[in-house]
């Protein structure tokens, strides 16, 4: 299982890295982030770039600093800082208990929150992140920079709103003031979820003032579920467990996700509902505490 | 009937009382140091910069004709040597070794010739300076295929009208029998109650993180392949390979090296070694072929059983267990290469513990366009203990009786004893087994445990208790009582060891065919060794020895390499003393008949004062020559074939199939689990495992092996299927999707031994590497279904993966499902 | 058309290398086959088993999924740097001392990734080490004597420091 041949450049600014993307353009390049994800893929030989830009010299990719209310995120940072550091652990722990799901430590060590944004796995954890946030994610390309709303950034499996010439720089996260919970299924322990939910809650007094709810692995993309925090506006935190429940089956209406050898699409319904219901209790429980 | 005096051909019984020094020590094993060290001299860090390497094109369909393969640009690529097709394959080699039913009619050769059968069938390999350089050229190889309609269900296959996978056999059933031991019918007809069921074992495999792989060498001089693998076992069967490579035996010359695990999937794994061969014969260069992940998942040849069995099981309103009628369908994949002795495995226990008096035993081999199946832990046996113990615990729950009371009141109590089929049970003490697991799974609590958190907190604990027979060292008839004229009846399984002791009374072991798994056949020998000499473990040299000048030998499976290599030590060992003790009477001028073995040399008996050493002996007998008789040889060296020593001929009629497994170890598995009804995942509260395999050699290398498979075992209940869809896709075809438990998944296990040594063996010593996997499968299904018996959910299907819990949970109704 | 070449300099335990590669050569193959070093073993190629683990300034990797030009200028540690003047590290010792192995091929990957575990968790639990080791298959164990030995090894590593402060 060795990958095929392919050219390459490591370029050290970001406008030489997006000026090689355009210049090979007919050779079908990619960025090379931490491999990660794109590596096991040209190992089994399903992808096959013919030019790889590395973005490891590139100065100014990676980093995690406080921008007032938003916590920015460089593409190359990797995920095992993510997941230590002590500024995501106060602005967007939702952030941090996600990334803890992501494969094991060497993976997160290699990996980075940009890397996995722009492979825009449809059971992936941090897309379902950026879209409970309501993150923006910063791209830049030939004619400049441009930010990219979470809710348009994931088009479909693999894809994303990225244009071939562009390259993700950094994701900017609205600090969320109240509970958070990261929860999800997966049959071996550290493996891809099956079905994976963001729930971030937000508590005016012991209400349910604002839901977010996003889904992974029940759709082509992460997807927020709207129908469900909805439900959830002005619940009573105190006994969230029926509202969760109401929640989680306002979601799964009209959810259509596929079935694999994993399991079929009635079971990734009944986990989505679960994992939601779960996912909700344990952030509102969290944001009372928090109090 | 029977034409067997069961008790004369029983081997005599020995005294096993005799204190043991270094038999029963845990010591730190003789193997470890090389590969903490990172030189564990594996195949694949033999290659050298001069190899070439070679690269197996693979088939995307499942069934289809080859029409054409262009291989034109690929042979031009860069670096690339040479490309063979499976058609100019099939010119240079003959068919592959196969102990199938009908080798002519179910063809399997190393790479497919005019039809492909299976996903990842090999039809062509490319030779290239690297194995970037191969891969690439694969990509250059255009096959035409015509599809044809794949089969992948066992039973479908059986049916009217599916498509033929071997159209020569003109049937998708390689082989079909029915054994009737005892009486079957009266049983059935004087019995309380009939309990049956349907039950499903899917397949799942080895897996060991290394793949197998070869480096093949001719020498176009003599005519000879020198081919060092990770896979050698039954030497005296290398003569088919030899075939396979069109050379005589005594050209073929195959090296064992140290391997990555094996679990079964390494035994007699020859088509790496045969495609190595052929390309290194054809470009006169050394070839290294090391299958890669992908390539071993689809194509290893070694998936393990792939069961549908129903099952009626006859009991009394007591408890009492009369006769079973098995029915079982095996998936056995688009070849057969070791027939049906996987069910050999089953019937040597097919009673299990059990006193169990008629067994009616149907087998049916289906080929499907799957990998054929091979050797997994247990091969086939651990099946039928899920299967059995199943059953047991069906019956009890129609009867209303308590499951433990049902086990002891079966249970076999006087040995040796014959069961229905003929096979031996040499000794054991089931009631011990079964009292320490209870008392180290803390049984009572447990179920206490279990009612409460039901109640308080509407949670679905299960406690799993199974009894079951772990069988070790096979005997070759087991190959061929499948036929009432068998074409070769073969009766040997040999195991050889050499013993050399140099001129310093230095030691060393040559083993042959013994190939190291993981299993830790340098540190049996050397415990063997120094408890024979009295010297240090860790001062024997232990080396493996290549076939061609070898002696016959078997190798690791069954789990008889501690019994095997205990008799051949034994009886080299036995040789060595012999030589030695005339040497050293005849220096001390004494008869021979005066002198004892005593602590590391032969002295006048009960002087210690007169006495030589082995080292004393040894260098006399390497360098002064006139010191001794004429007819005394210079050196010190003998060798032991030493043969399965207990093995009886079957009836003419079938009815007895003669002692062909006869130590029969056992051990009881007490998982705990939690069902979370919501998801469907299994998590493990307590996992109480007690074994008894006769006497221990390293109890904690056992322990290790207990571990090891009962995560397996794990694995098999729970997360690990090759999955086939119905266009015979393989679906789990990388570790994305074949689910190999992590140190999450497997609880820290609470382990008891009992030994009840062998009447039979040296030391007493029975084989039990292969235990854990054998009775976790039972066991977890037991768990899962105690804990989901208040949902009216039972599990009959494995690995019990959250699908199908909650899909059962669904189907049982508004009391089973959840919604979330 | 010959392929193209990089230059890289990599540090491999403690001794530096300077090398040409191929940009597709994986970071193992680069170890075990152009620096001499087979101690670190291929298990999937596809970064599921962590067979191929070993440290690259110090955090473990999946050398299977890196290539060698990712490792330009970093400091590698293999299974191969782990004893020193002919003794056993303490894990070494302890894998040895508590059967931590059967067939070895998992054992470098294992104890590369312990060294990290160690290195970031001085005293650390059954529990958390199992959750740690999740990411190494072993297929062999059963994962039980191995936490034994990381254990105990870690005892021992923090009864050295202590004396050495």
């Amino acid at each position: 299982m060795k990958p095929p041949p392919f050219s390459y450049a490591a370029p050290t600014s970001l406008a030489e890295a997006v000026g090689l993307l355009t210049e090979h353009a007919e050779a079908e390049p990619r960025v090379l982030a931490g491999g990660q994800s794109l590596i096991p893929l040209m190992n089994f030989r399903l992808a096959k770039p013919g030019y790889l830009i590395d973005l490891r010299n590139v100065a100014g990719l990676s980093g995690i600093r406080r921008e007032g209310d938003i916590l920015v995120i460089g593409a190359m940072t990797r995920m095992s800082e993510v997941e230590r550091s002590a500024e995501v652990a106060v602005a967007a722990p939702l952030l941090a208990e996600a990334v803890g799901f992501i494969a094991h430590t060497p993976v997160r060590n290699s990996g980075t929150v940009g890397g996995s944004l722009a492979h825009a796995d449809p059971a992936a954890e941090l897309p379902a992140v950026a879209l409970a946030s309501d993150a923006d994610l910063v791209a830049a390309g030939p004619g400049g920079t441009r930010r990219i709303a979470a809710a348009e950034f994931f088009t479909g499996p693999f894809s994303t709103a990225l244009a071939p010439e562009e390259i993700l720089t950094e994701i900017r996260l609205p600090v969320w003031p109240g509970g958070h919970a990261f929860v999800e299924f997966s049959r071996i322990h550290a493996n891809f979820a099956v079905v994976g939910v963001a729930a971030l809650i937000d508590l005016d007094g012991d209400r349910i003032r604002r839901a977010a709810l996003a889904l992974t692995g029940v759709a082509p993309t992460a997807i927020r579920a709207a129908a469900a925090e909805g439900v959830l506006a002005g619940a009573d935190a105190a006994d969230v467990t029926a509202a969760a429940a109401e929640a989680a089956g306002a979601a799964a209406e009209g959810l259509t996700p596929a079935g694999d050898l994993h399991a079929s699409p009635q079971t990734r319904l009944a986990l989505a509902r679960t994992y939601l219901r779960r996912g909700i209790e344990l952030a509102t429980s969290r944001a009372r505490n928090e109090r | 009937m029977t034409t067997v005096d069961r008790a004369a051909a029983a081997p005599p019984v020995r005294d096993q009382s005799a204190k043991r020094r270094w038999v029963g020590q845990s010591i730190r094993r003789v193997e470890d140091p090389k590969f903490l060290l990172g030189r564990g001299g594996y195949i694949a860090d033999r290659i050298t910069p001069s190899c070439l390497h070679a690269a197996v094109l693979r088939s995307p369909h499942a069934h289809a004709r080859i029409v054409r393969i262009e291989a034109a640009q690929a042979k031009a690529a860069p670096g690339v040597h040479a490309v063979i097709t499976g058609a100019e394959a099939a010119e240079l080699c003959d068919p592959m070794p196969d102990f199938g039913p009908d080798p002519a009619r179910h063809t399997w050769r190393c790479l497919a010739a005019e039809k492909v059968r299976y996903v990842g069938e090999g039809v062509a390999v490319v030779v290239a300076d690297s194995r970037y350089l191969a891969e690439d050229a694969l990509e250059l190889i255009e096959v035409s295929y015509e599809p044809l309609p794949a089969v992948t269900d066992p039973e479908r296959a059986l049916a009217e009208g599916a498509p033929l996978v071997h159209e020569a056999l003109e049937s998708n059933c390689a082989y079909e029998r029915t054994f009737d031991f005892g009486d079957v019918d009266r049983d059935f007809a004087e019995a309380d109650l009939v309990v049956r069921d349907r039950l499903r074992w899917h397949r799942s495999g080895g897996q060991p993180l290394e793949t197998v792989g070869a480096i093949a060498e001719y020498d176009p001089g003599t005519g000879s392949f020198t081919i060092d693998t990770n896979t050698l076992s039954f030497t005296s069967y290398l003569f088919m390979a030899a075939g396979t490579l069109k050379v005589p035996v005594n050209k073929l010359d195959i090296r064992p090296v140290p391997a990555g695990g094996s679990f079964g999937s390494k035994l007699f794994a020859n088509k790496p070694a045969v495609i190595a061969a052929m390309c290194a014969r054809q470009t006169g260069r050394k070839v290294a072929y090391l299958e890669d992940r992908v390539d071993n998942i689809s194509n290893c040849d070694h998936h393990g059983s792939d069961r549908v069995y129903e099952v009626e099981l006859a009991v009394m309103r007591d408890g009492t267990m009369r006769g079973i009628k098995i029915d079982v369908i095996d998936d056995y994949g688009a070849y057969i290469q070791f027939g049906v002795g996987h069910h050999g495995n089953a019937l040597a226990q097919v009673v299990g513990p059990y006193t169990i008096g008629s067994v009616r035993y149907r087998v049916r081999a289906a080929l499907t366009n799957k990998n054929q199946q091979g050797a997994y832990r247990g091969f086939g046996s651990e099946v039928n203990n899920w299967m059995l113990e199943q059953m047991v615990e069906l019956a009890a729950r129609e009867l209303g009786l308590d499951p433990v009371a049902v086990r002891r009141k079966n249970f076999i109590r006087d040995f040796p004893h014959f069961i229905p089929t003929g096979n031996v049970y040499d000794s054991g003490d089931y009631d011990r087994v079964l009292d320490k697991a209870l008392e180290l799974a803390d049984y009572g609590h447990w179920r206490a445990e279990q009612k409460r958190l039901r109640e308080e907190e509407g949670r679905y604990i299960g406690i799993g208790l199974i009894s079951a027979q772990e069988r070790s060292v096979f005997s070759a008839t087991e190959f061929w009582f499948w036929f009432d004229e068998p074409g070769a009846p073969v009766t040997s399984t040999p195991e050889s060891v050499s013993l050399k002791v140099d001129a310093t009374g230095g030691i060393t072991a040559i083993l042959y065919s013994c190939a190291f798994w993981g299993n830790s056949p340098e540190t049996m020998v050397s415990q063997f060794v120094a408890e024979e000499f009295d010297c240090s473990p860790y001062d024997v040299s232990v080396v493996y020895h290549g076939s061609r000048d070898g002696l016959p030998a078997t190798g690791p499976g069954g789990s008889r390499t501690t019994v095997m290599l205990a008799g051949a030590v034994e009886g080299a060992a036995g040789k060595i003393k012999e030589k030695a003790r005339r040497a050293a009477a005849h220096l001390l001028e004494i008869d021979p008949d005066d002198m004892e073995w005593s602590d590391g040399g032969f002295q006048v008996r009960g002087d210690p004062e007169r006495k030589k050493s082995l080292a004393e002996i040894a260098i006399a007998l390497h360098l002064f020559k006139h010191s001794f008789p004429a007819d005394m040889e210079s050196g010190l060296d003998e060798s032991k074939v030493f043969d399965h020593p207990y093995t009886t001929m079957p009836s003419a009629d079938r009815k007895d199939l003669g002692v062909f497994y006869p130590f029969m170890g056992h051990a009881c598995h007490v998982p705990v689990v939690e069902v979370d009804i919501e998801t469907g995942a299994v998590t493990f509260l307590h996992y109480a495992a007690v074994h008894d395999c006769g006497t221990l050699v390293n109890p904690r290398s056992l322990a290790g092996h207990i571990v090891g498979g009962t995560a397996q075992g794990i694995g098999t209940a729970l997360y690990e299927e090759y999955v086939y869809d119905d266009d015979g896709q393989l679906l789990s075809s990388s570790y994305l999707d074949y689910l190999i438990p992590s140190a999450m998944e497997v609880p820290e296990l609470v382990i008891g031994h009992v030994e009840t040594p062998s009447p039979y063996t040296p030391h007493g010593v029975k084989g039990g590497g292969e235990g854990g996997r054998m009775m976790a499968p039972a066991a977890i299904n037991a768990a899962v279904n105690d804990a989901l018996y208040p949902l009216g959910v039972r599990l009959t299907e494995l690995p019990m993966t959250p699908e199908r819990i909650l899909s059962a949970l669904r189907a049982a109704g508004p009391m089973g499902g959840r919604a979330g | 058309m010959a392929p193209t070449t990089c230059t890289i300099s990599v540090t491999v335990n403690g001794r530096p290398h300077v090398a040409e590669v191929e940009p597709r050569r994986l970071l193992v193959d680069f170890l075990r086959e152009d620096l001499g070093l087979p101690g670190t073993h291929i298990g999937c190629e596809h970064g599921v088993c962590g067979t191929c683990t070993v440290l690259l300034n110090g955090a473990s990797i999946r050398s299977c999924i890196t290539f060698a030009v990712q490792a330009d200028g970093a400091e590698i540690s293999t299974v191969e740097g782990l004893a020193r003047g002919g003794e056993f590290h303490p894990l070494q010792d302890e894998f040895s001392a508590k059967q931590g192995l059967q067939c070895g091929y998992c054992t470098p990957g294992m104890l590369m990734r312990a060294c990290e575990i160690i290195a970031e968790n001085p005293d650390p639990t059954p529990a958390e080490v199992r959750s740690a080791i999740a990411s190494n298959l072993c297929r062999c164990t059963g994962y039980q004597f191995i936490t034994e030995a990381v254990i105990a090894a870690a005892a021992r590593m923090r009864a050295t420091k202590e004396v050495a402060s």
